[in-house]
C-alpha cells in the first residue's frame, strides 16, 4: 500500500464527506428544505475518489446528474455546493444551477449535467483543447451505464480515439438506468466490450474498492497524459439510494440491494483494508466521522443563512454581452 | 482596397484572418480539410462540400483544421467542450437541417453553461451552417431553421446578406465570447461583390438601413434582402418610397432600428425565407404591434415561405420561396 | 442537527414529504407515537400513504412529539405541516404560533395578484364591438394626442378604416366649428353667398340628408347646413334630452340675419320652434314631412332604431331603416337602393347612440306641445308632404293649420322625400324662397 496514514485519512475524509453530504440531502429534501430533482451518489464514492486522486486542479472533469461525489472528490468547496443546493447566492453557480448543474470551472469541474450523456462530448472537447494547446492536462468524463446507449457516447469516443485525445471515460455501471436494469437495455455483458468498436483501450475496476479504482484509473490517466490516447474504464458499482430522492426502489431486488449495502459498502471496505494493514485504527476513522459531521452541520447552517439571490439575477449571465439586443436580457 | 469575391471566398478569408490573429481559433467539421490524400500538403483538398474552407488546412495544419466523423452531435458537442475550456472553435454544421442530429450540445449545453454556472464560464463557439432553399436540395437540405436557434436564449444567430457583410460579421462572430450560429443562406452563396481586404468586423446587434424611404419599411435578412431591394425598386417606380432594413443578426435583434423605421413610415413588411409559424418574421411583427403600435398606419405583413417542407422540383421550389412579387402583393393588401 | 427549520420555540416541523416527481399529496395513515412522548431522530414518527404505497417517515430530529396538525385519514398536499417535534418536554409549545410561522414562509400564491389600472379607458369603450369603426393604431395615437374620440371620425381608409390623415382632417374641421352657446360648438357647413338657407336634418341623420338641396342652392344662396348637438363634429354636451327649443336656439345662433329655414321631420319641429321663437330671423319656413304629434309607429321605429344603434353596425342599421324612409317604388330599383344605403350608412354612423337617445327624449317631450301654436305662425310657410310617408302621415294636415301655408304633396314618395324626390322638392323650395322675397 503506497499511501501514508495521512494520505489515507484524507482519502477517507473525502469518502465520508460524500456519504454524509448525500445522507444530509436525503433529509433536507424530505423535509422540503431543498427543491428540485436530486440524485444521490451514496454507494459509488470509491469511483469518484479513486479517479480524482490522480487529477490536478487543472485537469478537467465532466459529470452527470449524479454529480455531487465528483465535485467533492475534485475539490469543489462543499460550503458553496450546499449553498447552491439551497439555491443561494453564495452557491457554486450563484443559485442558477442546482444539483444537476453544479459546477466549478476553477477546480476543473465542468459541471454536473442534466442530460444523460451530455457531459461526454464536453469532456472530449476539453481533451481537444489540451491537445491543440499542447498541455499535459487530461480530461475525465464520468457517466453511467445508461449513457453508453446514447449517440453522444459513440460519437465522442469515436472522435477521441481517432484523434488520440488525452481523455479517460469512466463508466459508473451501477446496474440500473433510472429504474431499468442495465441488462434489459444494454446488449453487452460488460460496457467495456463497446470500446473495441472505437479501437479504444479499456479496463474494468471494482467500483466499490477504492484501491482497485485508484490503480486502474492511474494507468489510464498516465497513458492519456503521455499522449497515448483515451481509455474506457468501467467501474462496477451500486447506488445505495434510488434514482432520485423519493424513489422508493420497488423495482430493486431487496436481497441484492441488502447485499451491496451491508457487505460491499465502499467505506467499510476501505476501513477494513486500511485497518487490517495496520495503518489507521478504528478510532482514527471515528475521529474523521465526527469532524465531517461537525463540518457538514456548519455547512448546512451557513447555507440556510446565506442570502437568496437578487431577483435581478434572472437576467444576468445569459451572454457575455448582448449589445443591441432586447432589454429582456442583461 | 477591395476586390470582387463571392460569399464563400469572403468567408474563407474571414476564417483565415481569424486563425492568423488568434492561435486559439480552430476549424472543425465534416470535410473541412477534406484531403483524402494527405501527402498533397493541403493544396488539393476539398475544403468542405461547397469548397468554402479550401486551402486552410494547408496554411494552418491538421492540428487546427480537423475533419470530423459524420457525427454532428459529437462534432458540435466536442466544439462546445473545447470552447468552454480555452479554444475558440469554428465548427461547421454542413447544412442547418442537421440541427436535428446535433441539437443537444446547442440546446442544452452551449446556450446554458454560462447561465447555469452563474457566469463563471464562457463559450466562444461559432457554428457555421448553410441554410435555405434555392439549390434543389429538397426537404432535408434546404431548411431555414434560424428561427429555432433565435428562440434559444444563450445563443446568438447571425445571417449575412452579401459577401462583404459575411466577412465582417463572421470575424465579429468568431471573436464574440458567446456561442454564435452563423447562417450562410444558399441564396447569397453565388453572390459576387466588392469585399474590402484586410481585417474588419461588423458588430453584432446592429441592423443596417440599406435603402432610405418614407412610405413603407421592408425588413429583410440573408437571402431575402435582394428580394426586398427588388420590391423597393418596383415600388419606387410606382411612386411609393420604401425603406429597406437588413437585420444582419437575429439575436441580438436590433429592435431600435426596426421601431425607428416603423416610426418613420408607419407601414411594415417583414420578408423571411423560413416557414411562417414561430418565425422571425412574426416575432418582428409582434414587436411592431407591441412596441410600435402607435406608429402603425396599416396591418403588419409577413412574407414567408408556406408552412410546408421544401420541395425538390425547380418550379415548386421557386413557388415555395418568397419573391419580390409576393412583397408587392402584401403591400397591395395593406391599403 | 434536525433537518426541519429551527424556530424560536426550537421546534422541528414534520412536513408531508414529496416522495416522487409526480407526488402531489399524501394521506396520513397513522401517528404511532403519543403526543408528548419522546422520539429519537430516525425513529418512525409517522406512516403515510402516497401513490398506493405506505411509507414510514422517520423523525427529522430527536425530542418530544408535541402536536399532530393533521389527523389520521386526512389527505394533504406535499409540503403541508403535519406535526412538530420540540427539543424539550417542559416548554409550553405554541402549536398555532408555530403553524403561522411555517405558513408565513410559504408562497403567497395567486392571492397576491395585482391588476394594474389602465391608464385611461378608450373614449369609445362603451360602443359595442360590432358598431365600432376600425381605427388604425397611428390614428388612435393621433386622436389621443388631439383629444378626439376616433370613433367620431369619418374613415376614408380601406373598409372604412379611420386613418391618421382622417383624424388630422377631423381636427382641422373641428377648428372651424361655430360657437352657438357657452361651451357648445356645432358643425355648420357654410357654402355659397347670398341670403342664408338654413338646413336642419331629421332624427338620427346628419346634414348629408340635404345633399341634393345644398348642391342645388349653393350658387344663389349662402347654405348653412347645421348638424345639431351630438351629430358629426358637433359637441355632444351631457343632457337627458336635446330639447327642440334648444336645437332651434342653436340653429338661430349659427347664422346671421333672416334666412330661409328648412327642416325635415324632427328638423321641421326645430324649424317650427325657430319660427315661433325668432320670427324676425325667418324669411321663409319650409317644413318637410313635419308632425306636431308623433304617431305610435314613429315612436316605435325610434325605439327600435335606438336599440339597433347600440348593438349593430351602421350598415345593418341603415338597411333596417331604409324601408321606413323610402317608397315602395324607390326600393324596387336596386341601383338607387344600393346607392342610398351607402349614403344612409355614412349618415347614421355620424350619430352616436347617446345622441340618438337624447334626440328621442327631446322628441317625446316636444310631441303634441305645439298643437295650439300653429295658427300663430306668421312667416310664409311651405309644407312638403309625401304620399307614401309611413312615419309622419299627417304632414299635409299641418298646412291647413298654419295660416297661408302652401302645400306640396309629392306623389309616390316616402318620408325621406328630399332625397327620394329631390327635383320636385327643390323646385318647390326655389319657388317658395322667391315668394318669400316678394312678400317682403
Amino acid at each position: 500500500m503506497d499511501f501514508s496514514g495521512t494520505e489515507l485519512r484524507e482519502v477517507y475524509r473525502k469518502l465520508r464527506t460524500i456519504r454524509s453530504f448525500e445522507e444530509k440531502l436525503q433529509e433536507l429534501v424530505g423535509a422540503g428544505k431543498i427543491g428540485g430533482f436530486m440524485h444521490l451518489y451514496a454507494g459509488e464514492e470509491a469511483v469518484a475518489v479513486g479517479v480524482c486522486e490522480h487529477l490536478s486542479r487543472e485537469d478537467l472533469l465532466g459529470s452527470t446528474h449524479r454529480g455531487h461525489g465528483h465535485c467533492i472528490a475534485k475539490g469543489v468547496d462543499v460550503k458553496a455546493m450546499m449553498a447552491e443546493l439551497f439555491g443561494r447566492s453564495t452557491g457554486t453557480n450563484r443559485g442558477k444551477g442546482g444539483s444537476m448543474h453544479i459546477a466549478d470551472v476553477d477546480t476543473g469541474m465542468l459541471g454536473a449535467n442534466g442530460i444523460v450523456g451530455g457531459g461526454i462530448p464536453l469532456v472530449t472537447g476539453a481533451a481537444l483543447t489540451a491537445q491543440v494547446k499542447g498541455s499535459d492536462h487530461v480530461a475525465v468524463g464520468f457517466f453511467g451505464d445508461g449513457a453508453t446507449n446514447q449517440g453522444q457516447f459513440h460519437e465522442s469516443l469515436t472522435m477521441a480515439s481517432n484523434w488520440k485525445l488525452p481523455a479517460v471515460y469512466v463508466c459508473e455501471n451501477n446496474g440500473f438506468g433510472e429504474f431499468t436494469p442495465t441488462e434489459f437495455v444494454v446488449p453487452v455483458k460488460d460496457i467495456v466490450e463497446r470500446a473495441g468498436s472505437y479501437g479504444m483501450r479499456s479496463a474494468i475496476a471494482d467500483g466499490m474498492d477504492f484501491f482497485d479504482v485508484y490503480e486502474k484509473a492511474g494507468e489510464a490517466i498516465d497513458l492519456a497524459r503521455r499522449g497515448e490516447g483515451p481509455t474506457l474504464l468501467e467501474c462496477k458499482t451500486y447506488r445505495f439510494y434510488g434514482h432520485y430522492v423519493g424513489d422508493q426502489t420497488p423495482y430493486r431486488n431487496k436481497e441484492e440491494a441488502e447485499d451491496w449495502i451491508q457487505n460491499r459498502d465502499p467505506l467499510d471496505l476501505f476501513e477494513t483494508r486500511v485497518s487490517e494493514a495496520g495503518i489507521l485504527a478504528p478510532d482514527d476513522f471515528r475521529t474523521v466521522d465526527g469532524e465531517v459531521a461537525t463540518y457538514l452541520a456548519e455547512v448546512v447552517q451557513a447555507a440556510e443563512e446565506a442570502p437568496q439571490p437578487d431577483i435581478a439575477e434572472v437576467l444576468t449571465d445569459v451572454y457575455v454581452n448582448y449589445k443591441g439586443g432586447s432589454p429582456d436580457v442583461a | 482596397m477591395s476586390r470582387k469575391l463571392h460569399t464563400g471566398g469572403a468567408i474563407n478569408e474571414a476564417i483565415a484572418i481569424a486563425m492568423r490573429t488568434d492561435p486559439d481559433v480552430i476549424l472543425m467539421g465534416e470535410d473541412v480539410a477534406g484531403g483524402g490524400d494527405r501527402s498533397k500538403d493541403g493544396t488539393e483538398e476539398m475544403g468542405g462540400v461547397l469548397g468554402t474552407t479550401r486551402g486552410l488546412v494547408g496554411e494552418f495544419g491538421m492540428n487546427r483544421v480537423r475533419d470530423t466523423p459524420i457525427a454532428e452531435m459529437g462534432l458540435i458537442g466536442t466544439a462546445v467542450g473545447a470552447a468552454a475550456t480555452g479554444l475558440r472553435p469554428i465548427a461547421e454544421l454542413m447544412f442547418m437541417d442537421f440541427l436535428g442530429t446535433s441539437l443537444d450540445p446547442l440546446l442544452n449545453q452551449a446556450s446554458k453553461l454560462r447561465y447555469m454556472f452563474g457566469g463563471k464560464v464562457k463559450v466562444p463557439l461559432t457554428v457555421r451552417t448553410v441554410c435555405g432553399a434555392g439549390m434543389q436540395a429538397a426537404a432535408q437540405h434546404s431548411q431555414s431553421l434560424y428561427w429555432m436557434t433565435t428562440g434559444i436564449p444563450g445563443l446568438k444567430t447571425v445571417i449575412p446578406s452579401s459577401p462583404a457583410e459575411a466577412k465582417g460579421l463572421l470575424l465579429a462572430s468568431i471573436r464574440d465570447d458567446d456561442p454564435v450560429i452563423f447562417c450562410e443562406a444558399k441564396g447569397i452563396l453565388n453572390m459576387v461583390e466588392e469585399v474590402p481586404e484586410g481585417d474588419y468586423e461588423i458588430p453584432l446587434g446592429q441592423a443596417r438601413v440599406v435603402r432610405d424611404g418614407s412610405d413603407i419599411s421592408l425588413v429583410a435578412f440573408g437571402s431575402t434582402l435582394k428580394i426586398a431591394l427588388a420590391a423597393a425598386e418596383a415600388l419606387e417606380n410606382a411612386g411609393t418610397s420604401a425603406e429597406v432594413v437588413d437585420l444582419r443578426t437575429l439575436s441580438p435583434l436590433d429592435e431600435g432600428a426596426i421601431l425607428s423605421s416603423l416610426e418613420k413610415t408607419g407601414r411594415m413588411v417583414i420578408i423571411d425565407e423560413s416557414t411562417p409559424r414561430c418565425s422571425v418574421a412574426r416575432d418582428v411583427a409582434a414587436l411592431c404591434v407591441d412596441r410600435g403600435f402607435d406608429s402603425l398606419q396599416a396591418p403588419v405583413k409577413c412574407v414567408t415561405a408556406p408552412h410546408t417542407p421544401v420541395p425538390f422540383s425547380r418550379v415548386l421550389e421557386q413557388a415555395f420561396l418568397p419573391s419580390a412579387q409576393d412583397v408587392l402583393d402584401a403591400v397591395g393588401e395593406m391599403d | 442537527m434536525p433537518s426541519g427549520r429551527w424556530t424560536d420555540t426550537m421546534a422541528t416541523a414534520i412536513l408531508m414529504p414529496r416522495l416522487g416527481m409526480t407526488m402531489e399529496e399524501g394521506t396520513v395513515i397513522q401517528w404511532p407515537l403519543a403526543t408528548g412522548g419522546k422520539v429519537a431522530k430516525g425513529e418512525i414518527v409517522l406512516i403515510i400513504e402516497s401513490e398506493k404505497s405506505e411509507v414510514e417517515i422517520e423523525a427529522p430530529a430527536s425530542g418530544f412529539f408535541r402536536h399532530a396538525y393533521i389527523d389520521e385519514g386526512e389527505t394533504v398536499p406535499c409540503g403541508e405541516l403535519l406535526g412538530a417535534i420540540t427539543e424539550t418536554p417542559e416548554e409550553a409549545f405554541d402549536c398555532d404560533g408555530f403553524r403561522a410561522e411555517q405558513q408565513s414562509q410559504q408562497d403567497p400564491g395567486d392571492s397576491a395578484l395585482e391588476v394594474k389600472p389602465r391608464e385611461s379607458a378608450p373614449a369609445s369603450a362603451e360602443a359595442p364591438a360590432a358598431s365600432r369603426k376600425p381605427v388604425v393604431p397611428a390614428a388612435r395615437a393621433a386622436a389621443k394626442a388631439l383629444g378626439i374620440d376616433p370613433q367620431s371620425v369619418e374613415g376614408t381608409g380601406p373598409r372604412g378604416r379611420v386613418t391618421k390623415e382622417d383624424v388630422e382632417a377631423h381636427a382641422a374641421a373641428r377648428e372651424a366649428l361655430v360657437q352657438v352657446a357657452e361651451g357648445v360648438r356645432l358643425e355648420v357647413r357654410v357654402a355659397g353667398q347670398g341670403e342664408p338657407v338654413v338646413l336642419l336634418p331629421g332624427l338620427g341623420v346628419d346634414i348629408s340628408a340635404f345633399s341634393q338641396q345644398s348642391a342645388r342652392f349653393v350658387d344663389e344662396y349662402c347654405v348653412h347646413a347645421v348638424n345639431p348637438r351630438g351629430v358629426g363634429l358637433s359637441d355632444a354636451p351631457e343632457a337627458e334630452a336635446y330639447e327642440l327649443a334648444q336645437t332651434a336656439a342653436d340653429a338661430a345662433a349659427s347664422y346671421t340675419g333672416a334666412g330661409h329655414v328648412v327642416g325635415a321631420s324632427l328638423g321641421a319641429a326645430a324649424a317650427l320652434e325657430l319660427a315661433i321663437a325668432y320670427p324676425e330671423r325667418v324669411k321663409t319656413l319650409t317644413l318637410i314631412t313635419p308632425f306636431v304629434e308623433a304617431t305610435a309607429r314613429l315612436l316605435a321605429v325610434g325605439e327600435g332604431w335606438q336599440r339597433l344603434a347600440g348593438e349593430t353596425t351602421s350598415e345593418t342599421l341603415a338597411s333596417a331603416l331604409l324601408p321606413w324612409f323610402f317608397s315602395d317604388g324607390f326600393l324596387a330599383d336596386p341601383a338607387a337602393r344600393g346607392r342610398t344605403l351607402r349614403g344612409l350608412t355614412q349618415s347614421v354612423a355620424r350619430v352616436p347612440a347617446a345622441t340618438l337617445a337624447r334626440s328621442l327624449a327631446g322628441l317625446a317631450r316636444w310631441s303634441g306641445s305645439r298643437k295650439g301654436d300653429l295658427a300663430g305662425i306668421s312667416v310664409p310657410t311651405l309644407v312638403i308632404a309625401a304620399e307614401e310617408d309611413l312615419l309622419t302621415p299627417s304632414s299635409a294636415a299641418m298646412a291647413e293649420a298654419i295660416a297661408g301655408a302652401s302645400l306640396l304633396t309629392v306623389p309616390g314618395a316616402g318620408h325621406a322625400v328630399a332625397l327620394e324626390a329631390s327635383e320636385a322638392v327643390n323646385a318647390a323650395l326655389a319657388s317658395h324662397f322667391s315668394r318669400g322675397e316678394e312678400a317682403r
